[in-house]
């Protein structure tokens, strides 16, 4: 391979690839300004010219958090001191593929590359409308309104939003924490597993270690004196917990997401938590700190829409259309924290609901309405969702999510979609019981 | 000498693979810079096929590796072949002679990866849907994909002679590692634009008349605009347009043919539903 610097057009001395270097003379001032750098000390002329804009470019792409590793930045210099691209439309292709991760991210790409190169014809965006629409987990889709967006510790956002609906969640009791260390030992036991499609050495299974009996026959000149197997030793599968956080549930939220704390505490490389009232939040990483109250905190900071009204509908379509989080319900067991209270039209919340019923593993709901003996699942949308459901149970605090917890292994190793079933039967306690 | 995108065009539509400017460029660097070449994109947009279209331009073999969870090094890189070793120990004991090493090449079970960097003429690698493997398979991967070498302790490490053509795709059902992505080229592979979707029904529905075509393609761009559960690709859309070709040699009208054969388009239920739904506005001109 020639020396990329040894390249005919704008590489220059820049692209011998070291210190991102100089003030770019044509570019606008990038977002995030880079600290200037030693003034570019390439040939004048525009080659040199060139080089700098290039420079200037990459530099704009990590002030707009896109930065590029080494690697690819060098992939790009070489690509372009060894054929220069013949027009604008080649420089974008070049650049795109070797600069560019992750499609999510293409939108502020394009961003960045429009407004460096192609200033003079802006009413040409090489992308089409169904790159926009493509499915971009958390990025700013046409399909998902910024508001939806999720990104834990999006300060900038936060902060602008959290002059209202941001709430205390209040300090956990002497008793509430009690009934937490039960919770969390508690859910282990209640967590469903299927079995690994990982091997490994086992007493017994079914399949012998072909690799284990020969290193040790080894040993005895070849003998081979014992044999070992290969098992499917059962995973815990993943727990999605989804909360609720509307003014409806206003005095049941904190003891909810304490209860989804226990949870990740219990399990925190399997569980996921989300919270939805108007928006959509992942909340995983806020609530993973060890104590409870500190937990809180921080979820109270990111939450923006606690107490506010609800469309439990699209919160839960809006999940749904992400297929990175569509794929984190998938074999999992699903449990949703509402009253199931949808102000408008229930169909959406309904389809949504079946859908994560067929996506998951089993599906449980649980809502503080239940917890009262008349409590019957008569409104529309909870009769209509009802037979989606594999659990309807109580859960308004942490006593009565332990009750819950212990009821769980039952919902586990019993028949699907049974909720309709229990509630339909004639006893006031049908499915608590 | 590696070609450019308009030559790799031209190679791949005489393989009846129709690429946009994009995908080609993407190819085109793969090639030139000797780097992986990693594809993401809905279900059915051709992703897969590229390897195979690349290994018949390039006629170097297609080393094809299926990912699934729970897939390890053992059946991607390779095995010692355990049975073999304890025979040769055998047959060596039943006449009398020392055994010998026993971690020779002909004792290696080639699994995909390792074929792929021992093949002399260099191959076409698919690494077919990563996101399926569990995220520890992917760091088996990052010496492979870095420098195109495996290192098995017991003979040291095997360099490709002539680096593999690999392409890696992707359903985004996970988010990969950044390191696997590093060492890869990105193409976000869209749904093709009308006129390249009419040029891909032509080329692989012979029979089909133009007007109807465009009809089908029309109908087809308007129903990926629906929020459905899944959008359709174009295999679905080829697929659409020979059933629907088959119905009407068999008697249909066209636009009956083209309802009745609106399953091979549209596979689940509800998505079936809300087609209906639009049925007029969808179909008034296809």
């Amino acid at each position: 391979m020639p020396d990329p610097s040894a390249g005919p057009v704008p590489a220059g001395p820049a692209a011998a690839g070291r210190a991102p270097a100089g003030p770019a003379p044509i570019g606008p001032v990038p977002a995030g300004p880079e600290p200037a750098g030693p003034a570019a000390v390439g040939p004048a002329g525009p080659a040199g010219l060139a080089a700098d804009h290039l420079w200037g470019f990459l530099a704009a792409l990590r002030g707009a958090g896109l930065p590029a590793a080494p690697a690819k930045r060098a992939d790009l210099l070489r690509v372009i001191a060894e054929s220069p691209p013949p027009g604008m439309a080649a420089l974008y292709w070049y650049a795109r593929i070797t600069l560019l991760q992750d499609v999510s991210d293409l939108p502020a790409f394009d961003r960045v590359f429009d407004a460096w190169f192609r200033r003079a014809a802006p009413g040409e965006p090489p992308i089409r409308e169904e790159d926009e629409r493509a499915p971009a987990p958390g990025g700013p889709g046409a399909d998902h309104p910024p508001s939806h967006e999720v990104r834990p510790g999006d300060g900038i956002e936060a902060s602008t939003l959290s002059t209202y609906g941001t709430r205390d969640f209040g300090r956990t009791g002497e008793r509430g924490r009690a009934i937490m260390r039960a919770l969390e030992a508690a859910w282990p036991a209640a967590l469903p597993a299927t079995r690994s499609r990982r091997r490994r050495p086992a007493r017994s299974g079914d399949r012998l270690d072909v690799r284990h009996a020969w290193r040790r026959a080894h040993r005895h000149d070849g003998e081979i004196i014992e044999l070992r197997h290969l098992d499917r030793p059962p995973r815990p599968r993943r727990l999605l917990i989804l909360v609720d956080v509307s003014g409806s549930l206003r005095q049941h939220t904190p003891d909810l997401l304490r209860v989804a704390h226990t949870a990740l505490r219990a399990a925190p490389a399997r569980t996921e938590v989300f919270t939805f009232g108007t928006r959509l939040t992942r909340i995983t990483a806020a609530l993973a700190h060890p104590y409870a109250d500190q937990a809180l905190r921080s979820v109270s900071a990111l939450v923006t829409d606690a107490d506010g009204g609800t469309a439990i509908g699209a919160a839960l379509e809006g999940f749904l259309a992400n297929t990175r989080f569509a794929a984190l319900a998938r074999g999992a067991l699903v449990i949703v924290l509402s009253d199931g209270l949808e102000r408008g039209d229930p169909a959406p919340m309904v389809r949504a609901t079946a859908r994560l019923s067929r996506l998951g593993h089993r599906l449980v709901w649980w809502s503080p309405l239940a917890c009262s003996p008349t409590y019957r699942p008569a409104t529309r949308a909870m009769s209509a969702q009802l037979p989606s459901l594999d659990h309807l149970g109580g859960v308004r605090d942490l006593a009565t999510a332990l009750e819950e917890v212990h009821r769980l292994p039952a919902v586990l190793s019993g028949p699907r979609r049974t909720a309709a079933r229990h509630w339909s039967a004639q006893h006031p306690m049908g499915a608590t019981r | 000498m590696t070609p450019d995108p308009g030559e790799l065009s031209a190679a791949l539509a005489g393989q009846g693979y129709f690429a946009d400017e994009g995908l080609c460029t993407a190819i085109h660097l793969a090639l030139r810079l000797g780097r992986p070449l990693l594809l993401e994109g809905e279900p059915g947009v051709g992703k897969t096929e590229v390897a195979a279209v690349l290994s018949r331009v390039t006629g170097l073999e297609l080393i094809r590796l299926q990912c699934f969870e729970g897939l390890d090094s053992g059946q991607a890189l390779y095995e010692w072949d355990y049975p073999k070793q304890l025979l040769q120990v055998r047959v060596a004991e039943s006449r009398g002679q020392e055994v010998g090493d026993l971690y020779r090449e002909e004792f290696l079970l080639r699994r995909p990866l390792l074929r792929a960097v021992r093949a002399e003429r260099g191959a076409v690698l698919l690494i077919d849907e990563i996101d399926r493997a569990d995220s520890e398979f992917e760091a088996f991967l990052l010496e492979f994909l870095g420098d195109f070498q495996i290192t098995i302790p017991e003979l040291g490490t095997v360099r490709a002679g002539t680096p593999p053509i690999v392409v890696l795709t992707s359903n985004r059902t996970r988010e990969l590692h950044d390191a696997l992505k590093r060492r890869c080229l990105y193409h976000w592979i869209a749904f093709p634009e009308p006129d390249r979707e009419r040029e891909i029904l032509r080329a692989s529905v012979p029979g089909l008349e133009e007007r109807a075509a465009d009809g089908l393609v029309r109908a087809v761009q308007r129903v990926r605009r629906l929020p459905l559960l899944k959008r359709p690709g174009i295999a679905e859309s080829v697929e659409w347009a020979r059933g629907a070709l088959a119905l009407a040699e068999g008697g249909s009208p066209w636009p009956v043919a083209l309802r009745r054969a609106l399953g091979l388009l549209i596979k689940d239920e509800e998505d079936t539903r809300l087609l209906l739904g639009h049925a007029e506005e969808l179909f008034t001109d296809a």
